[in-house]
């Protein structure tokens, strides 16, 4: 666990009461179950992960399991990392189609999917700029930030982002609670923010092009670190004024190794070309078969 | 995703965190033995109805992380799981509640 000192008697007092109680939960469990667990402890080390509170990490049993969990995502993504050094260019800028292509080409290889700058003949304005955090999106009227989160590890890690006054571009993920389903709720975490009206003949295709905008699903790449997520256009923005090229939801953000500090960061972002529906949303490593 | 956040609502614990006066650390540290004690707590209430084999069965699924086949299993082995899950979920927040009113106290 953390060490840290903190003054605040309210905390002192949770943080024994909570540790007392998660110590003899946990060795509860083992205690009683170990027997038939050894295998996997024995067999594995990811066999310790699925052992592991979800988002956190606790001494003892737990600490190989958490160092694993720490490098997901990223140690393999590394030499994704390498290859593109080659071919991004140091400098922020629109990439030309030559460039577009060969990047392009590169993740399509690295992850096993269609990965295109165009679709359809649409394209965005630019496949490399800088991305910035966007908030939590309401997802369904009656919705708030508490009901975003899956665990109180992630409300920690991303509460703090809050939640967007406004509704997305495309308005709320469903129309009420009970309509709310798992694929909106991965739409709203994996949500990115890009200038669909910035894009070439948006204006006189304005039906079309939202049409396709709508939830499509992209791919984002750190191409300092390979981190790299799976997500959606959830909404259109941001304005050119801020310097930010997209924004990403908070989820995204922490999947591209860019939730801390400035919150901002160069990015690639391509269309998926996933007409069935195939790939999850969410971080993504390169096929192991590369790694 | 966990395989039983859906039965879980953890907001109203959240809710009253969210309240107190604490730092991104604090936050952090409490969140992580809070998860901890729910998870340990559910996995317990799971593993206790099992058989030795179909432990390991089980655990080998979650590792796999297939949810269907989590679920698949879960139900054909034992009667009315997502209600004991529910169960000691509850019974684990009505602590967390009692605690949190506690902590609130202290000045």
């Amino acid at each position: 666990m953390n060490k840290f000192t903190s003054k605040k008697p309210h905390f002192e007092y949770l943080r024994n009461k909570w540790g007392s109680r998660a110590k003899a939960a946990q060795e509860n469990f083992w205690d009683k179950h170990s027997n038939a667990l050894k295998h996997l402890a024995l067999g594995s080390i990811g066999g310790l992960i699925l052992l592991s509170p979800p988002g956190g990490q606790l001494p003892n049993t737990h600490l190989l399991a958490s160092s694993e969990t720490a490098l997901k995502g990223f140690d393999k993504n590394v030499l994704l990392a390498q290859v593109l050094s080659a071919k991004v260019p140091s400098e922020v800028r629109s990439l030309d189609v030559s460039e577009e292509k060969d990047i392009a080409d590169i993740l399509s290889s690295q992850f096993g999917f269609e990965v295109k700058a165009e679709i359809d003949n649409i394209r965005l304005n630019r496949s490399y700029g800088l991305i910035g955090g966007e908030q939590h999106l309401y997802r369904y009227p009656g919705d708030n930030l508490y009901a975003h989160v899956d665990t109180s590890s992630d409300w920690a890690k991303y509460g703090d982002a809050g939640i967007a006054p406004g509704l997305g571009a495309w308005g709320y993920f469903a129309l009420s609670k009970d309509q709310f389903s798992e694929k909106d709720k991965q739409r709203e975490k994996y949500y990115i923010a890009v200038p669909t009206f910035l894009s070439p003949g948006f204006a006189e295709n304005f039906g079309k092009y939202r049409d396709f905008f709508k939830y499509r699903k992209m791919l984002v790449v750190n191409p300092k670190t390979g981190q790299s997520v799976v997500t959606v256009i959830g909404d259109a923005g941001p304005a050119e004024f801020t310097g930010k090229h997209l924004g990403g939801s908070p989820e995204v953000m922490d999947g591209l190794g860019l939730a801390t500090g400035p919150r901002k960061g160069a990015v690639l972002y391509f269309f998926i070309d996933d007409p069935n529906d195939n790939i999850p949303l969410g971080p993504i490593k390169v096929r192991s078969e590369l790694s | 995703m966990i395989f039983y956040s859906h039965l879980i609502e953890i907001e109203s614990v959240i809710e009253e965190l969210d309240k107190m006066d604490l730092s991104k650390e604090e936050k952090m540290h409490l969140s992580q033995l809070l998860d901890s004690s729910l998870h340990h707590t559910i996995l317990d209430a799971i593993f206790s109805q099992l058989s030795e084999a179909d432990k390991k069965v089980f655990a080998s699924h979650l590792q796999e992380g297939h949810h269907e086949k989590i679920w698949k299993f879960l139900n054909e082995k034992i009667d009315h799981v997502e209600d004991k899950i529910r169960a000691v979920a509850k019974d684990l927040k009505e602590k967390l509640h009692k605690d949190l009113k506690e902590a609130k106290k202290i000045k």
